[in-house]
């Protein structure tokens, strides 16, 4: 059975696209099929991160229209034998993306065996983030500890209750899972940062991890490498962790508490 | 063959919208707070505008101004109950049914009534007529609106920053209220707001409002609060008390 999850937020710039990366390339390694599709037409991004942007000659798009088909399109990751990337068009407009359209690409994913399909969505609440979740069966909902990313965050919520397949079909609901990114424990300990607890209690949704702001995120992206490979960074065991939870086991939260440095330290610095 | 047209006799069921003043800003300003600028409040409801509680009567009216005041939000009004003869003219003009007279008539027998029964012609407030409760499970997200017609709403969820539950009866949040709650919705002032964990952006009785932009009062933050009208006419305010649940 594939498992379609889409990664939204409402608001842009939070994390989706990283996340996607990150959490496709974690279930590859843990040996599932599986596409991550990216479904911000007109921007493009997720071939830069997934680092596979030179061998893009197909698109979503094109495969929606007919133009090429899904063996052509797909474009086999560098680093896991079973993740394939469906990338997003630079210079069509969202119109192409049709309901039918996408249903039909999921379904021959379907077809294909894949076990997880990954839908990282475009920022907003209009068609493109739309036609991403239509089809989901899990949601990772996106968001920054900050309280214009949690109203933008509920605001999906509401959209993925309302517009989605399961919903309007009165089937079981779209399973959904909060990952707070760009947290900085040291910024909440000093009271500059919503917590992540402040924040799972306005989205009352179950938490799925909670990814530091790390700078290796940063330059994991410039290599066009998902952080997930960085194997030392907490942004690469954060991401681990999410995954693990995401198939079930439990793993408890790090990367949440902040140790004040100990005075040698500040007297002496050190890393 | 079929007669073109053929004539029945029916009834409709239309909301009163019970002015107390003709002011269009006036209305408009308060329609903003009420409703928060949702257009499309209502879902195209037929709509009498009933002036009855109006004491002061300007001497000319904009109908068409004030219809479509109330067009924004999603009404349409049909009819007028309650103006004096001299404005009768101007309102037909608007294309309003003037309805005083004909509410005396000898009402038609209603179908079977399911919900609602046969109610008497509502004078000033509209009495209580109240269906079985809607209930919520879920979380009310930003942007989303609850409407229970008729009844009490029952939210089991939170109701978010930016979400609007509204009942014509009383509206019960077990789950955090941070958004906005509006209870007696079509003027029952009898009606309350009971929530659990007491937080919100407005709060509403029968058209009684309040905001809390200064921060909701450290008594109530948090704690189990019921609101209620208290007084009459102008000088009707918001009561705002904490529960005892335990
Ligand atoms: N944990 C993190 N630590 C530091 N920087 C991060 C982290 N996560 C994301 N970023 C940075 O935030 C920026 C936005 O990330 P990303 O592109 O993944 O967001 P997005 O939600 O997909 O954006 P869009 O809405 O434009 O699609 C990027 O510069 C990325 O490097
Ligand atoms: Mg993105």
């Amino acid at each position: 059975m594939t498992r379609i999850v889409v990664v939204t937020s409402g608001k842009g710039g939070v994390g989706k696209t990283t996340s996607s990366a990150s959490f496709a390339s974690g279930l590859a390694l843990r040996g599932f099929k599986t596409a991550v599709i990216d479904f911000d037409v007109g921007l493009r991004n997720l071939d830069l991160i997934m680092g596979c942007e030179r061998r893009v000659v197909y698109d979503l798009v094109n495969v929606i229209q007919g133009e090429a088909n899904l063996h052509q399109a797909l474009i086999k990751d560098k680093h896991c034998e079973n993740l394939f990337v469906l990338p997003a068009s630079q210079t069509r407009d969202k119109d192409a993306l049709t309901e039918e359209g996408v249903e039909k690409v999921l379904n021959d994913l379907k077809q294909m065996g894949f076990d997880y399909v990954v839908c990282d969505s475009p920022a907003g609440i209009e068609r493109g983030a739309v036609m991403a979740l239509t089809f989901a069966d899990e949601a990772l909902i996106v968001t920054n500890p900050e309280v214009s990313s949690i109203r933008d965050s509920d605001r999906i919520l509401g959209i993925l209750q309302s517009k989605s397949r399961r919903a309007k079909e009165g089937q079981e609901a779209v399973k959904e899972h909060l990952v707070i990114t760009r947290y900085s424990a040291k910024r909440v300990d000093e009271g500059e940062m919503l917590s992540y607890k402040d924040v799972q209690e306005l989205l009352r949704v179950p938490l799925l991890g909670v990814i530091p702001e790390s700078e290796t995120v940063l330059q994991a992206s410039n290599a066009g490498s998902p952080v997930i490979h960085n194997k030392e960074s907490d942004a690469a065991e954060a991401y681990e962790d999410l995954v693990a939870r995401f198939l079930g086991e439990t793993r408890e939260m790090r990367f949440v508490s902040y140790e004040k440095p100990g005075i040698l330290k500040r007297i002496f610095g050190g890393a | 063959m079929a007669k073109p047209i053929e004539f029945k006799a029916g009834s409709l069921h239309a909301m009163s919208a019970v002015l107390r003043e003709i002011d269009n800003v006036r209305l408009a300003d308060a329609l903003q707070v009420m409703l928060g600028g949702i257009g499309e409040f209502f879902a195209g409801e037929p709509a009498v505008i009933d002036v009855t509680q109006v004491t002061q009567f300007p001497t000319r009216i904009d109908w068409p101004g004030l219809q479509s005041l109330l067009r924004r939000y999603g009404l349409q009004p049909v009819a007028l109950r309650g103006a004096p003869e001299a404005l009768h003219a101007g309102a037909r003009k608007a294309g309003l049914a003037i309805l005083d007279g004909l509410d005396k008539e000898p009402q038609l027998p209603v179908t079977p009534a399911t919900e609602t029964p046969p109610a008497p012609e509502p004078v000033a407030a509209p009495a209580p007529s109240r269906g079985s409760p809607m209930v919520i499970d879920r979380t009310i997200r930003s942007g989303q609106q609850i409407y229970a017609r008729g009844s009490d709403l029952i939210v089991l969820g939170a109701v978010s920053n930016g979400a609007e539950v509204i009942a014509d009866g009383n509206v019960h949040c077990y789950g955090p209220l941070r958004g906005r709650a509006l209870a007696g919705a079509s003027g029952e002032r009898s009606a309350r707001i009971f929530s659990s964990n007491f937080g919100p952006e407005l709060i509403a009785v029968a058209g009684v409002y309040r905001t809390f932009e200064q921060g909701i009062p450290q008594a109530l933050a948090g704690r189990a609060v019921q609101a209620r009208l208290q007084g009459e006419g102008e000088q009707a305010s918001l009561l705002l008390e904490t529960l005892i649940t335990d």
